[in-house]
């Protein structure tokens, strides 16, 4: 999704771009043209395949501009993480099941006021994102030294996945000054 | 794409607003063309549309305004798809699988909870940009050069406490409150 909507927004704007200046330096060159005459805009009006190729193509780019504005409002979650089994096979455990004990287990941990988890990536491979808001006394690389070696350890065992590669972000919660006396 | 150290946005404010944008754009005109070809009178604002386009000559004020504003939006647009953004997120230095960043404002938070303890500050700001920390104290008792080394070597072990993948710098600035 981060790639295409930079692939996107950057073609985007290169053609925005090229567009402002191509008609900036027309209009030093020629300035009483203008953008589009009418018999250039009439110009394939009576041929057969004008209207419908016209028609097609709009229809096109407005399906993918749904499809890439629908996309934004996703959140792609994980619904079941496959857990492999000693015999060959594999268990199924529900992804908010996971997601909910990393969250219990999070919030546990001394430093952390509250957390969210969101797990995404594939089913044998699931990924984790973490968000911890912090107590005021916490001290963040402890605390996120503790998520690594505790919470995620844990999750990682318990769920018999050979990693669970975590974004985790720390934010703060806002408090008053305590001063020293 | 997902380089090492800073996080890279999904950026997807930007590119929800240009599908919108593009979608009603597409959308009007789509709906126009085929009430057209299925003989409903064209709408108003496409006549008058051609109209513009075929009388208003290049260096007209509109248009040059307009194409000066395309060239503003396409660069705008250039320069999110291509930096990384989240410039509040400072990353953290994770081993094995984690990734992980602080947020500038909690980091700040931290630091100014370990200034206030430094005896003889009353009151102080900490501000962390992304290559500086910077720290604003007013002590009220004991001499101000001892205040300033103190606060120093605190926030110096404040900020290799929060464990940044790469460490900013500091600087302390120490007054008496104005009275």
């Amino acid at each position: 999704m981060r790639i295409a909507n930079r692939l996107l927004l950057g073609v985007l704007g290169a053609a925005l771009m090229g567009a402002g200046a191509v008609t900036l330096l027309a209009g030093r060159r020629a300035p009483d043209t203008v953008l589009l005459t009418r018999a250039d805009r009439v110009r394939w009006r009576d041929e057969g395949w004008w209207w419908p190729v016209v028609i097609a193509t709009l229809s096109v780019l407005a399906l993918l501009a749904l499809w890439w504005a629908l996309a934004q409002l996703r959140r792609r979650r994980l619904n079941d993480v496959l857990v492999p089994l000693d015999d060959g096979t594999g268990a199924r455990l529900r992804g908010h099941a996971l997601e909910t004990a990393l969250r219990a287990d999070a919030e546990s941990l001394s430093g952390v006021a509250h957390a969210h988890v969101h797990l995404h990536g594939r089913r044998a491979a699931p990924k984790a994102s973490v968000a911890l808001v912090l107590d005021p006394r916490a001290e963040p690389a402890a605390t996120l030294r503790r998520l690594e070696t505790q919470t995620l350890t844990q999750a990682r065992t318990s769920a018999g996945l050979p990693d669970l590669p975590a974004e985790v972000r720390l934010r703060g919660e806002h408090h008053g000054v305590e001063r020293a006396r | 794409m997902n380089g090492f150290g800073r996080f890279w946005s999904t950026r997807r404010v930007p590119a929800g607003l240009t599908a919108l944008v593009l979608l009603g754009a597409l959308g009007l005109f789509l709906y126009d063309l085929v009430s057209q070809r299925t003989g409903h009178p064209v709408m108003e604002w496409r006549r008058w549309l051609a109209d513009q386009l075929a009388s208003r000559p290049l260096d007209d004020g509109w248009i040059v305004g307009i194409a000066v504003s395309l060239l503003v939006i396409g660069a705008w647009m250039v320069v999110l798809a291509v930096t990384p953004g989240l410039r509040k997120l400072l990353p953290m230095s994770g081993n094995g699988g984690v990734r992980a960043g602080i947020d500038r404002a909690a980091a700040g938070l931290v630091l100014r909870d370990r200034a206030m303890a430094v005896p003889g500050v009353r009151a102080v700001r900490v501000d962390v940009g992304r290559r500086r920390v910077r720290a604003r104290a007013q002590a009220h008792f004991r001499d101000l050069d001892e205040v300033r080394a103190d606060l120093l070597a605190t926030l110096q072990d404040g900020i290799r406490q929060l464990g940044l993948a790469r460490r900013p710098g500091l600087s302390v600035r120490v007054r008496r409150p104005a009275r």
